[in-house]
């Protein structure tokens, strides 16, 4: 059993499976808690997370992706690091992601991504995504069994975003399969330096161009507008820019909503009554989903960097500090959400989770992952009954066991196994 | 910068000074008011940072798109010709002196 008063949540892998135990050890030791390691104060208070997220003033987003790990590559000094900070951006790791900038830079990129998932827009992707759900489900539904994650949700996720971003198809699959792993590695040896940009970096030539053709010529797809945009003050921002922005756009785009889809059927298989609820009500989708963004949504920690020495909750906190947001404590903090254990369609409060984040860094693609859970959960409670997780792989009742992917950023299903019975 | 007149849901005004290509939603988001929760962060795929806007600047700000038309329809306090989301409204200097209500939370 590990100790929770020492351990690394950073590096140790006995907490990735079920977190929640510790998160709660956590809570006990308040709303916002200095962990043994790193410098890092993790929160677990709502209320918290939000005074932080909307104070990016004085909570850098420049560690976002990252966390405490590596570590800054300078010694923060005094109370107001932000000129060190300036100084040493660049030596830190995908701080050209959007996730990572702040202020004015980051408002201007941001503002590119705004209005790319509009329900206007939505909806002229929507016809491709229905089609894929069938494609795929075709593929193994006869079978009554799937691992839902490498058999749907991860070609799914990817091939919306592609297809959204007008990828062309024959590169797809080298996106796949060329595509590293997430940011935050527990234990593991990704080397950050080497693929500077999380193993996306691959992407950039393949964007670069993708970009550069569609300043010439326009094609309609949202890498064309992009090609075309502007700044809010009518500048124009350059190729690389958009190259950034295109395959943070691809990066994020997928994996995240492939969780949630592995998360939505395994509260399905927990719950048998809810399953039948929600098959014979579908208008209930909408609210399932953000329970099951609240309850087990795939960002499970993102970060901030101190670079002002304040008090958030009575807690001192030191310039240099890094804030560990635990979205997924913060979402179970039974002062915001009564019962938080309890997946409850009917919460006043519902949409009000931070598993979308909150403030100048909330998800731009919160629109799209919703729409893609929607048209996926109809289709699968369409195409299969009785969902079950398969007893060979997962346990017994009582005893079951999930493998998850050993990050301390995301917490992300590595398989899930259903048995169920086909619908022809 | 154009200054911009917040009244909270309490009642409590604010005045404030805008940038000029923020939008309305930041503005007010950023201010001491705590309750714009914009959860969709400015994507024009919620309606929480709905607002009753001032009548006698409705000419200056741009028309209402057909997402947020549905957006507001979803709302149990739309009223027509004032209510807009703060998101889609960028500040320019057409907009100094302009004032806003922060509606209902629904």
């Amino acid at each position: 059993m590990t100790n929770f008063e020492t351990a690394d949540f950073f590096t140790d892998t006995s907490l990735i499976e079920n977190p929640f135990p510790y998160f709660e050890y956590l809570r006990s030791q308040g709303p916002i808690a200095r962990l043994p390691h790193r410098n890092v104060l993790a929160v677990t208070g709502y209320a918290e997370a939000i005074e932080i997220l909307n104070d990016p003033q004085t909570f850098s987003s420049a560690n976002a992706a990252t966390g405490p790990i590596p570590d800054l590559p300078f010694e923060p000094e005094g109370d107001d690091i932000t000129e060190q900070l300036n100084a040493h951006r660049d030596e830190m790791i995908a701080t050209g992601l959007v996730v990572a900038k702040d202020g004015k830079e980051h408002a201007n990129h941001r503002s590119l991504m705004m209005n790319l998932f509009t329900p206007t827009r939505l909806k002229a992707n929507e016809e491709y995504m229905w089609d894929l759900t069938s494609t795929l489900l075709d593929k193994f539904v006869d079978q009554g069994h799937c691992d839902l994650i490498a058999d749907y949700a991860t070609p799914f996720a990817t091939l919306v975003i592609a297809d959204l971003l007008g990828i062309p198809e024959n590169d797809r699959i080298t996106f796949c399969e060329k595509l590293g792993p997430p940011p935050g590695a527990v234990g593991g040896e990704v080397d950050y330096m080497d693929s500077q940009v999380l193993g996306m970096s691959f992407l950039f030539e393949y964007f670069g161009q993708y970009l550069a053709e569609r300043r010439e010529t326009p094609k309609g797809d949202i890498l064309s507008q992009f090609a075309q945009a502007k700044f809010p003050d009518g500048s124009t921002p350059s190729v690389d820019d958009l190259v950034w922005i295109s395959a943070f756009l691809f990066g994020a785009g997928q994996d995240t909503t492939a969780r949630l889809l592995g998360a939505s059927l395994r509260v399905f298989c927990e719950n048998p009554e809810l399953q039948i609820r929600v098959r014979n009500d579908r208008s209930l989708i909408p609210a399932f989903i953000d329970e099951v963004v609240r309850y087990e949504g795939p960002v499970k920690c993102a970060s901030r960097l101190a670079v002002k020495t304040t008090t958030v909750a009575g807690v001192n906190i030191k310039a240099g500090t890094t804030i560990a947001l635990l979205y997924g404590a913060c979402n179970r903090d039974p002062r915001e959400f009564e019962a938080p254990t309890e997946i409850r369609l009917n919460r006043p409060n519902a949409r009000k989770h931070l598993g979308f984040g909150r403030g100048v860094h909330t998800c731009a693609g919160m629109p799209l992952a919703k729409a893609e859970v929607t048209a996926s959960l109809n289709r699968i409670l369409d195409r299969m009954m009785d969902i079950k997780l398969s007893e060979k792989h997962h346990g017994k009742p009582g005893d079951q066991h999930f493998s998850y992917e050993p990050i301390y950023t995301l917490r992300a299903l590595k398989n899930l196994y259903l048995e169920f019975t086909p619908v022809r | 910068m154009p200054q911009i007149t917040i009244t909270a849901r309490s009642g409590e005004k604010l005045v404030v000074d805008a940038e000029v290509n923020q939008t309305l939603m930041e503005v007010i988001r950023d201010s001491s008011i705590g309750e714009m929760d914009a959860i969709c962060g400015g994507c024009c795929s919620c309606a929480t940072c709905h607002i009753y806007v001032d009548p006698s600047f409705i000419s200056k700000l741009p028309p209402v798109s057909e997402d947020e038309d549905i957006l507001l329809d979803g709302s149990n306090h739309r009223k027509l010709e004032v209510s807009r989301l703060s998101c889609q409204i960028r500040i320019s200097d057409a907009l100094d002196g302009f004032a806003l209500e922060i509606a209902p939370e629904d």
